[in-house]
């Protein structure tokens, strides 16, 4: 028997977070096969859970832990990889939210209507300002059930590209694992079941045209070519997928975007091929904004991924100024949104054509309050210079042209205006430019799927024939689309993901 | 783009050392390769130690490696320290504790660490 299944049970896991939950969960497992009726070609159930989420990452667990809190008494996550997170135990642990604790404490005016603005003037016009206006107001909530797991973030907030004020918190080790780790804690502690190498595959609807399970492939060894066995699941409430983005399909997101081929680079993990969202438009979800999909302008051309660069430049942009070598010149407001970066960013090329990266200039003085400062330079993808003529020199930029950038820009700091780009100043108070300094190369990568299925406000995917909730579905995180519009705001995923993730449990749970 | 020659350069070198490595605890037994310090399984009928049964067909469960390997000790031994403390591979800034051996260790086949995914980290002991 279990030779044909192809793989063998991992005994730890089975036990991980069997409360006495878990313990019912179990012996309605060891019933052989259930058979129910009313279902589409009679289908032979393996398995049954109350409510079934496809995929681990901020929406998956959030949603997990909120259907707990509801009362479900029979919770389950598959997840295809052999490890649990997704991108978000990759990200960079920054989550925005309006009117926190953070922002009291520092005095900063806020609300969740001013975020949803910015979020909506970075979508520019398409982006769902219902759905962004729902996500800021409960936003709070969502971190205080990572602060209630035990995530821990540094007492300051940052203000990144595109936010009208500071109101993004970071999580200390500054990575989004901060907040998964906690989260996949909290799972086990309140009986969620957590399945990995679990490859969602396909809805199973029942003669009604509901969704009432999934056919999941257990044994998936992601990239050795072991496919696993199908089994069907079936939910009482229906199926989240959460299953995130697509941007390392590259003939996905090439069919949308021909310019991003397999030669651009990604920030995400391997996991990020999106098949989940091909089964919802597989059944007849509708599919917005595909084609807009994130480059990050923080990443950076000398190393893999988000690597370290990232959560640096994001950091430090507000207080830096980014150049284009050729003539030692700023070539945008360094904190504008993503999108209008990258794009400024992508046409610094040399003579030949080729990408010739901007080099981002920082106060050592400034750049050393942020921890990834020391990782940058220790792994050679950043450097120190205790000279502007050392720098110029390195970077090959013309020495007389940046000295006066440099000069004007102080300008700027001492104004509190930026003539040149119209950059906020607020956070750049008294952070004039001098040496030493820090610089790094930055060039975007693909980062973030603005595109996927539509969802309504409560979480549910939307038919493309009825336009209606296609019943017992629902999506939530980014595999869902349309929220952002053209651009999203950095530390606008945390917060969406989460609220959306807790919604979609709770109009489960109402169901 | 300088460094990132230079960069393909010493990943070359890490390549290479690990390939050395690799040759010295990869060793062919009668039909399959297995590692050298697990020499005592290769008698041809102890599959079972780490398979479910004595004629493999199937990847052993996640957590086969821990019937004898004990976790703690494992985290011990490549506890590294100040800032590089969440690099350890048992016991890591992204998964915590709970990556499956078999995502960087392979027994019948050369694996590289799933960190170099990403990272440059070494990891010296590692027998790739
Ligand atoms: C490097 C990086 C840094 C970032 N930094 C930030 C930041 O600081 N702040 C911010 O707000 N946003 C940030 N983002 C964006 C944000 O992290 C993501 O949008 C978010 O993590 C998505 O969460 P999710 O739950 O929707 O999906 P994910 O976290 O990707 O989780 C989806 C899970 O579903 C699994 N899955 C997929 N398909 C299947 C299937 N068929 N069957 C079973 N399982 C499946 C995947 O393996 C994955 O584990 C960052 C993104 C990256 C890549």
């Amino acid at each position: 028997m279990k030779e044909e299944k192809g793989h063998q049970v991992d005994r730890r896991k089975f036990l991980v977070g069997m409360g006495i939950a878990g313990a019912a969960a179990t012996a309605t497992l060891a019933s052989p096969v259930l058979a129910a009726a009313g279902d589409r070609c009679e289908t032979k159930w393996d398995q049954e859970h109350e409510v079934v989420i496809i995929g681990s990452g901020f929406a998956g667990l959030a949603a997990a832990i909120q259907a707990k809190r509801l009362g479900a008494k029979d919770v389950v996550i598959f997840e295809k990889m052999a490890v649990f997170g997704g991108n978000s135990a990759f990200n960079g642990g920054m989550f925005a939210v309006p009117e926190s604790p953070l922002q009291k404490k520092e005095g900063i005016k806020d609300s969740p209507e001013a975020m949803a603005a910015d979020q909506a003037k970075a979508g520019r016009g398409i982006a769902n300002k219902e759905q962004l206006l729902h996500v800021a107001k409960r936003a709070k909530e969502a971190l205080q059930m990572t602060l209630d797991a035990g995530s821990e973030y540094f007492p300051y907030l940052q203000q990144l590209g595109g936010h009208s004020v500071p109101r993004t918190y970071q999580t200390t080790n500054a990575v989004g694992a901060g907040i998964t780790q906690p989260l996949l804690n909290e799972c086990k502690k309140l009986g969620v079941r957590l399945v990995n190498r679990a490859m969602f595959n396909s809805l199973i609807f029942d003669d009604k045209g509901k969704v009432v399970g999934a056919k999941i492939r257990e044994g998936y060894y992601f990239g050795r070519g072991k496919e696993g066995s199908p089994i069907n699941v079936r939910s009482q409430r229906g199926v989240l997928v959460a299953t995130g983005g697509f941007a390392r399909n590259v003939g996905l997101r090439s069919a949308q975007d021909p310019t991003l081929t397999a030669e651009v680079g990604s920030t995400n993990p391997p996991n990020a091929t999106g098949e989940g969202l091909l089964e919802l438009f597989h059944v007849g979800a509708v599919p917005v904004h595909m084609a807009h999909i994130q480059t990050g302008p923080w990443a950076s051309a000398d190393e893999d991924g988000f690597g370290y660069v990232s959560n640096y430049s994001i950091y430090n942009f507000a207080h830096s100024i980014s150049v284009y070598p050729k003539t030692g010149r700023r070539f945008m407001n360094e904190i504008a949104d993503r999108k209008t970066r990258s794009d400024a960013q992508l046409q610094c090329r040399d003579d030949t054509g080729n990408p010739l990266p901007p080099v981002t200039i920082t106060s050592y003085e400034h750049a050393k309050e942020h921890p990834t400062m020391k990782k940058v330079l220790k792994y050679g993808v950043g450097w120190k210079f205790d000279s502007v003529e050392e720098l110029a020199k390195h970077h090959n930029i013309p020495l007389k042209a940046l000295k006066e950038q440099i000069e004007e820009y102080n300008g700027y700091v001492k104004k509190g205006v930026d003539e040149q780009f119209g950059k906020p100043m607020a956070k750049a108070k008294g952070k004039y430019l001098k040496a030493p300094f820090v610089t790094v190369r930055n060039w975007p990568k693909v980062h973030y799927c603005q595109g996927g299925a539509l969802t309504d406000v409560n979480a549910r995917v939307i038919d493309s024939t009825t336009w209606k909730p296609i019943p017992g579905l629902y999506a939530a995180g980014e595999v869902a689309g349309g929220m952002h519009g053209v651009s999203r705001l950095g530390s606008c995923s945390i917060p969406d993901c989460m609220v959306m993730g807790m919604t979609a449990a709770e109009t489960m749970m109402k169901s | 783009m300088m460094p990132y020659k230079k960069l393909m350069f010493a990943v070359l070198l890490v390549f290479i050392a690990c390939t050395v490595q690799a040759e010295e605890t990869l060793k062919q037994y009668d039909g399959i390769k297995g590692r050298s310090y697990h020499s005592d399984f290769y008698d041809g009928q102890s599959c079972d130690s780490c398979h479910d049964s004595k004629k493999p067909l199937n990847l052993p469960a996640d957590d086969a490696c821990l019937a004898c390997h004990d976790l703690d000790d494992l985290i011990k031994s490549t506890s590294r320290a100040g800032d590089e403390k969440w690099q350890n591979p048992h016991n890591n800034i992204h998964y915590g504790k709970d990556v499956p051996c078999m995502e960087c260790h392979g027994e019948h086949e050369s694996r590289k660490p799933l960190c170099q995914g990403c990272h440059t980290f070494k990891y010296e002991k590692f027998n790739q």
